[in-house]
C-alpha cells in the first residue's frame, strides 16, 4: 500500500480566480497560489501519481457512501474540496487547460448526479468520467514534464508576459479561450465571461485591424463570436460541451486567421 | 449648402477598387527636406528600457526590431502592457523614487499627459519638436502618428449631402448611429467635446444620440456594423474604414468628416523621454524619421504628424480637414467624462 503523501491545503479562491486569470500569462494558473513545483514536473510526478490515486479513492469514497447511504451522508461539496487540496490542480491547470476543464466537469458531473438524486449507475457513469479526466491529466502532465526536461516549456510565469507578435497573439487568445471553457466548467460563468470580454479588447482588437485586410468576413465571424455566440452560451442553459464545441469552432477561425496573418507579414515592407 | 470634406480618392470612380485586396496601400512619398531619414542619425548604443503601450498588433513591434537591428550595439528592454497601466506604473515608480523606464510610448496622449503632469518627462530639443506639424508640437513630448474622428456612414442608405457637418447637429438628425462607448478612442473624443462645448452641453448631446445609437463592443464593430446596414453612420477612428475597404473593396461605406469639432478630433500616440542622457532623445528621433513614419502610415494606415509624409491613401491631408484645437494632454484625466458618460446612461 502506497504512503500517504502530505496533502497541503489550498484556499478556494471564487472570486479571485477572474482577477488572476486577467493579470497572468499563458499556462499560469489562476486558482490559488502557483507553487514552484509547475517548473519541476519531473520531480514531482511521483506526488501527483499518488495525489490521482488519492482523489480516485476519495470520489469512489463518496459515491459509495452516496450508494449505501444515501445523499445526505454522501456529501458532495467534498468532491471540489478534494480537488482544491492538491498541487496536481496547479500541475495540470498550467499544463493542459482543455483537460483541466474536463476534470472540474466531470467533477460537478458527479455531484450533480448525487445532489439530483440520480440512480447510483448514473452516478458511477459520470465517476468513470471524471477518473477517465484524471488519468488523461495525469499523462499530460507526464508528456510536459518530458518537454520541460528538454527546455521546450517556458518557465511558468507569474507576471503577464505580453505577445509581441500577432501569431503569438492568436495563440494567445485560444489559450484564454481554453480558460474560459474551464472556468465555465469550474461553475464560474462571470469569471468566464469577463475573461471573453477582456480576451476581446485587450488581444483581439489588437490584431483584428490586420487580419480585416486578409478576410473581412473572417473578422465579421469572430466578432460575433466574441460579442454574441460565446457570451449567449455563457449565460444560458449550455452543458461544458456546449461551450467547448463554441471555443473549437473559434479556435479553428483562429488558426486560420494565424496562418493568414503570418503569410501577409511575408509580404509586408520593411521599416528601414 | 453643407460644406464637408471627403475622401475623394474613395468616392473617384475605381480609386479604391484599384487596390489589390489584402496588400499595403502606400507607395514611397515623397518628402520635405527638414524631415530626418534615418540614415542621419547616430546609431544608438547602451542600455535603453521603454515602456511601450499596447497598440496595432505587431506594427510597432516590428519598427523596434528594425531598429534593434539597425543598432547591434543597444540593449533594448521593453516593458509591454495597457498604456494606462503603465502610466500609472511610472507615477507610482517614480513616488517611490525608482526610475525603471527612460522611455514611454504610449498609446494615446490622455497617458502621455498623465506622466508630464506628475513632472517626470524631460523637456525635448526645439529641432526634434519642430518635425512635428504645426498644432502638434509640445515641449515635453512627442506625437508619433495621429488618428482622426470621423464618421463612416453606409453608401447605400445615405448621400453625402445627407450628413451634417457639425458632430453637434448629429444630436438633432433622424440618423441611426453606431458607437461604442466603452472603447478609449470615444471617450477621448466626449472629453475633447467637454472641454469644447461643456459639460452641459455633451451630456445633453449623449441622451440624444443614445436614443438612436447602437452599441458595439469596439470601433471595427462600428464600421462593419455600418456596412452591414445595421445603423447609417457611426463613429471612430480612420484607420478602421480604410482597413475594411483594403480588404473588401467594394464596401458598403465611406468616410464623412465634420469640421473644427471634436468629431474631427485628432489624437495621437506620443512618446516622451524619462530619462537623462541622448540615448532616449535619440530614440525618439528614430519615431520620427521619414521611414519609420512612412511605415506606420502605409502599414497601420496612421497619420504621420512629421512634415513632409503622406498621409494613408485614402485619407486627405490634415491641412484639408479641421479639427478642433485640443491640447491633446488634457485629455488625460477621464474620470469626470466616465462619470458624464454614466450619469447620461451611456455606460
Amino acid at each position: 500500500m502506497k504512503a500517504l503523501f502530505e496533502v497541503r491545503k489550498r484556499r478556494g479562491l471564487g472570486p479571485v480566480v477572474a482577477l488572476i486569470a486577467l493579470l497572468t500569462a499563458a499556462q499560469v494558473s489562476a486558482n490559488g497560489a502557483i507553487g514552484e513545483h509547475v517548473n519541476n514536473l519531473q520531480a514531482h510526478l511521483g506526488q501527483y501519481s499518488e495525489e490521482v490515486d488519492w482523489l480516485v479513492a476519495k470520489f469512489d469514497g463518496v459515491v459509495d457512501t452516496y450508494e449505501k447511504q444515501g445523499q445526505k451522508a454522501a456529501n458532495s461539496n467534498a468532491l471540489p474540496e478534494y480537488w482544491e487540496e492538491v498541487d496536481f490542480h496547479a500541475a495540470i491547470e498550467t499544463n493542459h487547460v482543455p483537460t483541466y476543464a474536463s476534470i472540474w466537469q466531470g467533477i460537478f458531473g458527479v455531484k450533480q448526479a448525487i445532489d439530483s438524486g440520480a440512480p447510483a449507475a448514473k452516478v458511477r457513469e459520470e465517476q468513470k468520467k471524471l477518473n477517465q479526466a484524471l488519468w488523461q491529466g495525469l499523462g499530460a502532465v507526464k508528456v510536459a514534464a518530458q518537454y520541460q526536461q528538454k527546455g521546450l516549456l517556458a518557465k511558468i510565469q507569474t507576471t503577464e508576459a505580453e505577445p509581441t507578435t500577432a501569431p503569438e497573439t492568436l495563440e494567445d487568445i485560444k489559450h484564454r479561450l481554453d480558460r474560459v471553457v474551464a472556468k465555465f466548467a469550474e461553475q464560474l460563468p462571470e469569471a468566464a465571461t469577463t475573461i471573453v470580454h477582456d480576451t476581446y479588447l485587450h488581444r483581439f482588437e489588437g490584431v483584428e485591424g490586420a487580419l480585416i485586410e486578409q478576410d473581412a468576413a473572417l473578422v465579421e465571424d469572430l466578432e460575433k463570436d466574441f460579442n454574441v455566440t460565446l457570451p449567449l452560451a455563457l449565460k444560458g442553459e449550455s452543458s461544458v460541451d456546449d461551450v467547448r464545441k463554441v471555443v473549437e469552432a473559434m479556435q479553428a477561425k483562429l488558426d486560420k486567421a494565424k496562418n493568414l496573418l503570418v503569410e501577409a507579414e511575408k509580404k509586408r515592407k520593411k521599416v528601414f | 449648402m453643407q460644406r464637408r470634406v471627403f475622401l475623394q480618392s474613395l468616392l473617384a470612380a475605381g480609386a479604391f477598387g484599384l487596390i489589390p485586396a489584402g496588400r499595403s496601400l502606400a507607395t514611397t512619398p515623397p518628402v520635405a527636406a527638414d524631415t530626418l531619414s534615418v540614415d542621419q542619425l547616430p546609431p544608438m548604443e547602451g542600455d535603453l528600457t521603454l515602456y511601450l503601450g499596447r497598440g496595432e498588433g505587431g506594427l510597432y513591434e516590428n519598427v523596434l526590431e528594425a531598429i534593434r537591428q539597425r543598432n547591434p550595439k543597444l540593449n533594448l528592454q521593453i516593458r509591454r502592457g495597457v498604456t494606462a497601466a503603465l502610466a500609472n506604473t511610472i507615477v507610482a515608480e517614480a513616488k517611490a523614487g525608482v526610475r525603471r523606464a527612460d522611455v514611454f510610448w504610449a498609446v494615446d496622449s490622455g497617458a502621455i499627459g498623465m506622466v508630464a503632469d506628475a513632472g517626470l518627462a524631460r523637456p525635448l530639443p526645439a529641432d526634434l519638436t519642430g518635425q512635428l506639424k504645426a498644432g502638434f508640437q509640445y515641449p515635453q513630448w512627442a506625437p508619433v502618428t495621429g488618428r482622426i474622428r470621423t464618421l463612416p456612414y453606409n453608401t447605400g442608405r445615405l448621400t453625402p449631402e445627407q450628413i451634417p457637418d457639425s458632430v453637434m447637429a448629429l444630436a438633432d438628425s433622424e440618423l441611426s448611429i453606431g458607437w461604442a462607448p466603452a472603447y478609449a478612442s470615444f471617450q477621448s473624443f466626449v472629453t475633447a467635446m467637454r472641454l469644447l462645448e461643456g459639460d452641459r452641453v455633451t451630456a445633453e448631446w449623449l441622451r440624444a444620440i443614445s436614443k438612436r445609437a447602437k452599441s458595439y463592443a469596439g470601433e471595427l464593430g462600428v464600421v462593419m456594423g455600418v456596412e452591414r446596414g445595421e445603423v447609417d453612420l457611426g463613429f471612430a477612428n480612420h484607420y478602421y474604414t480604410l482597413r475594411l475597404k483594403s480588404g473588401k473593396p467594394d464596401a458598403n461605406v465611406d468616410l464623412a468628416f465634420t469640421k473644427n469639432d471634436a468629431g474631427c478630433l485628432v489624437n495621437a500616440s506620443g512618446v516622451l523621454a524619462l530619462s537623462e542622457g541622448d540615448l532616449p532623445i535619440t530614440f525618439i528621433r528614430y519615431l520620427l524619421t521619414r521611414e519609420v513614419q512612412s511605415y506606420l502610415a502605409s502599414e497601420a494606415y496612421e497619420i504621420p504628424l512629421v512634415n513632409g509624409v503622406k498621409p494613408p491613401v485614402g485619407l486627405p491631408p490634415l491641412n484639408r480637414v479641421s479639427p478642433p484645437r485640443v491640447d491633446l494632454t488634457q485629455l488625460a484625466d477621464l474620470r469626470p467624462t466616465l462619470n458624464l458618460m454614466r450619469n447620461a446612461g451611456v455606460l
